[in-house]
């Protein structure tokens, strides 16, 4: 599985691979700008990725993390998102109906609308899934003129950061953010300050989805036992109701056999 | 009665054309002209008010449908079919405006082929859609019974009992399903709200509050069309608030109708469906320690109370009063407060519980609002037509529609529609139609149109010397007049172009106008210190020789050191200049830029040791090349100067 390594101490926030991914994205430039102003993470559906200003000369790339085990994914009402063995999340905007539940189900904020569309589609990073498929880098990860941002296997990255924080001992803080958070992601960071204001939960935390996932796997068996005890009830209630029937037809009986004997 | 039934009818033929328009505009404009979501807050009032809380409150059609036909409770059959209509109607607006809602309405069928049994949101999807046919189902004996289809009729009687039950398992799936919806934001949603116990929640305060919603239209119908078998036969013709016997140290409740004590008994079941829901929301509490929380004085900690304090435990309180409960006031505050509380619950959960995450507010727009209440007014007029014209709540309605008179409403048989709606119903609807329409129109027009990539021009001259630009601000489609010869000169005449055309950023044409026209109570070399001096000086009318050097004390604060930090803001002075930025609101994180240094020396040496091996210029990245003229000439001003 395909990941990125961003090592925050290189980056210089020159924002080269926003410009790269807006162009090999078709996005609009221009608005891309307005947008870096306004938004609070500088994303929009014109600006997919963005640079974070952690602090004074700390800078942080923000975009889709491709979770190991995304939200979005187990969101999506026409199971629109999914995720790729290559590492990818990608989005199919031919299933898409905008009902944006991703969006409320995201832990990062991810996915933007297109709002001043009359036809919208919800857009957010893919890591250039296309150009992985051609063995190609992904756009940002060729921009970057620092190479702050590494390309490659995921489980070969995480070697690579922990020796980068072994061998540069007080370089780095001892932390890779996205092998854990949320059951891992794709996009995993190394730095010298806490990139917590990022977004990042405070501690390593289970994947969204299992806040889910055990309770609509019983489902079926909620509905069926909700049946099954509904026409038990009906059995039982009707079958009283005969029962109480039967018995005040013997007793009128009776009392009729009764007022019979007492007039003879 | 018939007039308050009439001027009813008129309000909500005038939301109803309020939302019409504002449903054109949606459909016309798209969902982001016309409401007030955004990526911070995705789902807004259609959702969570019409599909959420509508839904919610329609749960009568079920749990009257489990008492009736499951436990045979024999004397709330004559509230089975009000039940129908109101689930029915419920359903059928919630998925209506839900079908705005959704980004490409036209492609709502996809869950029916596209699955992902993954997402909450996929079964509540199947569950609402098979349950608005299962009410269907249910509701049309009672429009059949009045034309001639009795074999029909008779089949859909016989397979009732199969449809309720097949009924209430749905709805017991997607009630508890609308709550785990929620499940799957355990960091977004306040933690007041969050709890793991959701669907429980949503559950049981569907389940109560949608019992105490059909009393509360049985109070209404009651209210409108015929009082008598709720408020009884009332003297004198006039009914007050409290109107009590008093007998000598006794008070005797007064005698309401002979439908009043079936509602009593089943505000019992809905008050104890509520407090099932206060016991475990208390529980919660104390089981995830939120009592701090509770009490923190935060609004959604007060927001949490009075919501708590409407659905469960003001009903709950009028409900134990005997008093209250036996009289209609009293159980219609009740079942109003209850109803009020759930739609109030479901705004928290699915909206405003967001806000501290989404660290903005949502207010929805007035087309949102128009539509929300439209949809709902539409349903409401349906529910008096369905009311007038088929016996849903009084079997001989038509023989006391005769008696009273009513039978002149806007609404008749279908066989006589056109000849009575000509005559009252449609006339006084296109009347208010007449007012409603361009009201509608002016107030919901959206702000701005929406303009396309082809819509953003290059700068115009304005002038023939071309001193003054008409530019494409910050935002396209809207042009702004733009001094191009005043800021040259502010800036400093011919080494200034670089300030705007070539700042930070690469294939930068030039730079938005919010680049330098924030808030700079930062350090930016956009500030000109030299310059400054002199303007002061000639604003502030100092004379004498060398006036400049007299104004140090208006922007630094004699008695401190005179550096960036003691120095006035330039918002101080330049309040009127910077409204562009005023006007952006921009979050408080932006108001701050990178200082030039910072922005040239980042950004530039990074491209330009990139481009000096592409363009064989061994020196591009060499500070001399930026800073020639300081290093040669030895000018005072060692900052960027025009090279080439």
């Amino acid at each position: 599985m395909d990941a990125i390594l961003v090592d925050v101490t290189k980056c210089i926030g020159c924002e080269k691979c926003v410009t790269a991914c807006i162009e090999k994205n078709h996005l609009n430039l221009e608005k891309s700008y307005f947008d870096r102003e306004t938004s609070r993470d500088g994303l929009s559906a014109d600006r997919l990725l963005s640079i974070k200003k952690i602090e004074e000369g700390r800078y942080a790339r923000y975009s889709c993390m491709n979770c190991l085990d995304p939200a979005c994914v187990s969101a999506c009402i026409v199971g629109g998102i999914t995720k790729t063995k290559e590492g990818p999340v990608i989005y199919d905007p031919d299933k898409c109906i905008g009902c944006r539940y991703c969006m409320l189900a995201c832990p990062f904020h991810i996915p933007r609308y297109e709002w001043n569309q009359t036809k919208p589609f919800m857009k957010k990073c893919n890591m250039c899934y296309d150009r992985i498929i051609e063995n190609k880098l992904p756009a940002c990860v060729e921009a970057c003129p620092q190479k702050a941002i590494i390309f490659g296997d995921r489980i070969k990255l995480l070697k690579q950061a922990r020796s980068l924080i072994n061998n540069n001992r007080g370089k780095y803080l001892n932390h890779i953010w996205g092998q854990k958070e949320y059951g891992g992601t794709c996009v995993l960071f190394i730095s010298d300050v806490d990139i917590t204001k990022l977004g990042w939960p405070n501690k390593p935390t289970v994947p969204i989805p299992e806040h889910t996932q055990p309770l609509i796997k019983e489902t079926p068996v909620i509905g069926l036992t909700v049946g099954g005890v509904l026409i038990g009830l009906n059995w039982l209630v009707k079958r009283k109701n005969e029962l109480a029937a039967e018995n005040n037809k013997a007793k009128n009986l009776t009392k009729k056999e009764k007022a019979k004997s007492n007039v003879q | 009665m018939f007039n308050k039934a009439r001027t009813l009818k008129d309000i909500l033929w005038f939301f109803v054309f309020f939302g019409l328009v504002a449903i054109i505009f949606r459909l016309w404009f798209g969902l982001g002209a016309t409401t007030n979501l955004s990526d911070s807050v995705p789902w807004g009032l259609w959702k969570i008010l019409n599909m959420v809380a509508g839904v919610a409150l329609s749960t009568c059609g079920f749990t009257i449908g489990f008492l009736v036909y499951v436990l045979k409770i024999e004397k709330f059959k004559l509230l089975v079919k009000p039940a129908i209509l109101v689930a029915f109607l419920g359903y059928g607006s919630s998925c209506f405006a839900l079908l705005l809602d959704i980004g490409l309405p036209y492609r709502f069928w996809h869950p029916l082929i596209m699955w992902n049994e993954h997402s909450f949101l996929f079964e509540v999807f199947w569950c609402v859609m098979l349950y608005f046919s299962v009410t269907f189902v249910e509701m049309l004996p009672n429009i059949l019974e009045k034309y001639r289809f009795r074999r029909t009729v008779h089949f859909l009687h016989k397979i009732a009992i199969g449809v309720v039950i097949l009924g209430i398992t749905l709805s017991t799936l997607h009630h508890s399903s609308l709550g785990s919806l929620f499940l799957i934001t355990p960091y977004r949603l306040f933690k007041l709200w969050y709890s793991s116990y959701l669907p429980i929640y949503f559950f049981t305060s569907a389940a109560g509050c949608g019992i105490m919603f059909i009393i509360l239209i049985k109070i209404l119908y009651a209210k409108l069309y015929n009082p008598v078998p709720l408020f009884g036969e009332q003297n004198n013709g006039k009914t007050s608030i409290f109107p009590l016997n008093k007998n000598v140290g006794r008070i005797h409740i007064r005698e309401y109708g002979k439908e009043m004590p079936v509602l009593s008994s089943l505000s019992i079941i809905g008050a104890s469906l509520l407090g099932i829901y206060l016991l475990l929301k208390i529980f919660d509490l104390f089981r995830l320690n939120l009592w701090s929380t509770l009490f923190a004085g935060t609004w959604e900690s007060w927001l949490y109370i009075i919501e708590l304090l409407l659905t469960a435990v003001l009903p709950i309180i009028l409900v134990i009063n005997e008093r209250s409960r036996r009289s209609p006031y009293g159980l219609g505050t009740a079942a109003f407060s209850a109803s009020f509380g759930l739609a109030l619950n479901r705004l928290d959960v699915g909206i405003l519980g967001y806000f501290r995450d989404a660290g903005t507010v949502y207010f929805p727009s007035l087309a949102e609002w128009s539509v929300s209440i439209g949809v709902i007014a539409a349903a409401g007029l349906v529910f008096l037509f369905a009311a007038e014209n088929f016996s849903i709540f009084d079997e001989q309605w038509k023989v006391y529609k005769i008696s009273k008179g009513i039978f002149k409403a806007s609404f008749d048989s279908i066989s006589r529609v056109w000849q009575t709606a000509l005559q009252s119903g449609l006339h006084r609807a296109t009347i208010i139609g007449v007012f409603a329409i361009p009201i509608a129109f002016v107030l919901m027009y959206p702000q701005y149109k929406i303009e396309n990539e082809a819509n953003v021009v290059p700068a115009s001259g304005f002038n023939t010397t071309r001193s003054i630009l008409i530019i494409n601000s910050t935002k396209p489609g809207m042009s702004t007049i733009f001094p191009h010869l005043k800021h040259q000169n502010m800036l400093g005449k011919d080494t200034s172009c670089i300030l705007c055309h070539h700042m930070s950023m690469p294939n930068d044409k030039s730079t938005p106008c919010s680049r330098c026209h924030r808030k700079m109570f930062h350090k930016t070399l956009i500030f000109n210190h030299e310059m400054h001096k002199v303007w002061v000086a000639q604003k502030r009318k100092i004379t004498g020789f060398h006036p400049e050097n007299k104004t140090c004390t208006i922007c630094h604060k004699s008695g401190l050191p005179k550096n960036l930090n003691s120095a006035v803001g330039c918002l101080e002075c330049h309040s009127k200049d910077m409204n562009i930025a005023d006007t952006l609101n921009l979050p408080k994180q932006f108001l701050y830029a990178d200082s030039y240094f910072d922005v040239m020396h980042k950004k530039c040496i990074g491209c330009h040791k990139e481009r000096k091996a592409q363009v064989k210029k061994p020196n591009l990245d060499q500070c001399s090349n930026c800073h020639k003229n300081y290093y040669r000439e030895n000018k005072i001003d060692k900052f960027l100067t025009l090279s080439r």
